[in-house]
């Protein structure tokens, strides 16, 4: 496992002269952000006033809703530009510092099929969206990852008759799917367990009777059964997939990322998603790249998903598979 | 009228849920002893396998390889009550258990390939084993609780439905491992 020296060191001498030139790009598109912002900030507050001026109300409004979305528009452009450059400078040598075999794809995503078949999230999906594929082998496991925004439209009229979108998001954050170390063929969910928490007995009691999942499944350790609700299509091979150690290694990795996990294994593959709100491995126009601290951050990203492996244990292959 | 019919009724879907939920659980029980079944049965059937495999190192143990045999013959024989199994599924894994001990004593056995495949195998099963163990307390903890709690007790009763034991660890393995003891000869 690679340690913050490691890569202090791989940032002085890899990293460094390549951020020098891509510091220099990042001013240029900032410069011209600012400028460019600016000029349509000036147009918008220009017009804004003269339809003010002029009565103000609804167009008013709709002034200033269409100056915000032209901002954004070209702010999305703009940036455009330095999104590619930085992906190649900075994610894709941090993927090889972890190790050489990784590949790396900035636009790929795990596939909507692999998506759907982790039954993790129910929910029909409207908006699929994903990048920054990483793929490779560690140790004798294989794994893939990348980040995923998946996301349900609502449609409704308001009292005009207007048809409005709402759009919600399902998941989003890191997806990750790995070659579990024991075969099996039935299908095991880990998710959340947010109605125990909240409900106790009786939110169990629902988590019994929740049709659109397939039986509960009660494990024996009190301290994962607080904070995960498994179900599963077979009591035995539930609980061989889960044995104490996995269910305390669990429990580890979430004490340690701090965040909720989603946990399936089907196809003896595990499917894990962990949920962020930031966009993950993206570059912040507002922020100086020559900084260590920045790489760090992407860097813990890389590792949450990087360190499953090892904190899961998937390496072991003491069972028949080899 | 209609309150008295409302009352009736719902006490009529509660005595159904109820007896319903009872019988689930004793079947659910029921199913999982059957799954531990299937497991001890895929033991069974590596065993002729393990003894061939270390037969030709372990000429001092050959005892242990005629027991172990021996313990197959009487699984697979068949018409053993529940409490006979597990009887003889506690023997047969001390009896591999020993084996696996005696095997650090021929490293060429250890290092074979033949043997370690089988060595994954029945690393398998015991986890397969241990994981229906775990199934069965679960169901049996669930059943117990039925039958022993208000109001599903006044049916249990009625039905005659009898508290269930749950799978205990056997008083050796329950022991802290005593590590000097391990290298006496």
């Amino acid at each position: 496992m690679k340690t913050r020296e490691d890569l202090k060191s791989f940032f002085d001498v890899v990293l460094s002269p390549g951020l020098k030139e891509l510091e220099k790009k990042r001013l240029k598109v900032l410069n011209s952000v600012i400028l460019v912002e600016a000029g349509v900030l000036a147009v918008t507050l220009l017009v804004a006033g003269l339809v003010y001026n002029s009565g103000g109300g609804e167009p008013l409004l709709s002034v200033l809703f269409i100056g915000v979305l032209v901002m954004a528009g070209l702010f999305a452009v703009l940036t455009h530009s330095f999104r590619s450059p930085f992906k190649e400078t900075v994610i894709r040598p941090l993927v090889r510092f972890f190790d050489e075999s990784l590949s790396y794809t900035p636009d790929g995503c795990i596939s909507c099929d692999l998506y759907t078949c982790s039954k993790l999230f129910l929910h029909h999906v409207d908006e699929y969206r994903g990048d920054d594929l990483v793929e490779g082998m560690i140790g004798k496991t294989r794994v893939k990852f990348s980040e995923l925004h998946t996301q349900y439209k609502v449609e409704t009229r308001d009292s005009k008759g207007r048809r409005q979108t709402q759009w919600h998001t399902i998941f989003k954050g890191l997806f990750f799917i790995a070659d579990f170390n024991k075969n099996f063929s039935g299908r095991t969910v880990v998710l959340p367990d947010q109605a125990e928490r909240c409900l106790g007995g009786f939110g169990k009691f629902l988590q019994s009777k929740n049709v659109s999942r397939d039986p509960l499944v009660s494990m024996d350790d009190p301290g994962f059964e607080k904070e995960f609700v498994v179900y599963g299509t077979d009591q035995i091979e539930a609980r061989y997939i889960l044995t104490s150690s996995l269910m305390s290694r669990v429990m580890n990795f979430r004490r340690k990322t701090g965040r909720n996990l989603y946990l399936s294994f089907i196809d003896s593959a595990i499917f894990i998603a962990i949920p962020y709100a930031k966009n993950l491995f993206e570059p912040n126009i507002f922020r100086t790249l020559l900084d260590f601290k920045p790489v760090e951050e992407y860097f813990n990203d890389l590792n949450t998903a990087l360190s499953i492996v090892e904190e899961l244990n998937l390496n072991t292959r003491i069972w028949s598979k080899v | 009228m209609w309150i008295v019919l409302g009352i009736a009724a719902i006490i009529f879907i509660s005595a159904v849920s109820m007896y319903n939920s009872l019988i689930g659980k004793r079947n659910q029980v029921q199913n999982i002893f059957a799954g531990i079944d299937a497991v001890l049965k895929k033991r069974y059937d590596l065993v002729p396998n393990l003894v061939a495999a270390v037969k030709n190192y372990m000429q001092h143990e050959a005892g242990v390889l005629t027991g172990i045999t021996g313990l197959r013959a009487k699984a697979v024989s068949g018409g053993l009550s529940d409490n006979e199994k597990v009887e003889l599924d506690n023997k047969l894994t001390k009896a591999i258990g020993g084996i696996m001990v005696a095997v650090e004593n021929y490293p060429d056995l250890k290092a074979s390939e033949n043997f370690l495949q089988l060595q994954r195998s029945l690393n398998e099963i015991e986890e397969q084993l241990s994981a229906a163990r775990r199934a069965y307390n679960a169901a049996v903890t669930d059943y117990n609780n039925a039958v022993e709690m208000f109001p599903t007790n006044i049916f249990a009763s009625g039905m005659n439905f009898k508290l269930k034991q749950v799978f205990e660890i056997a008083e050796q393995e329950r022991q802290n491992v005593d590590v000097a003891g391990l290298f006496k000869s």
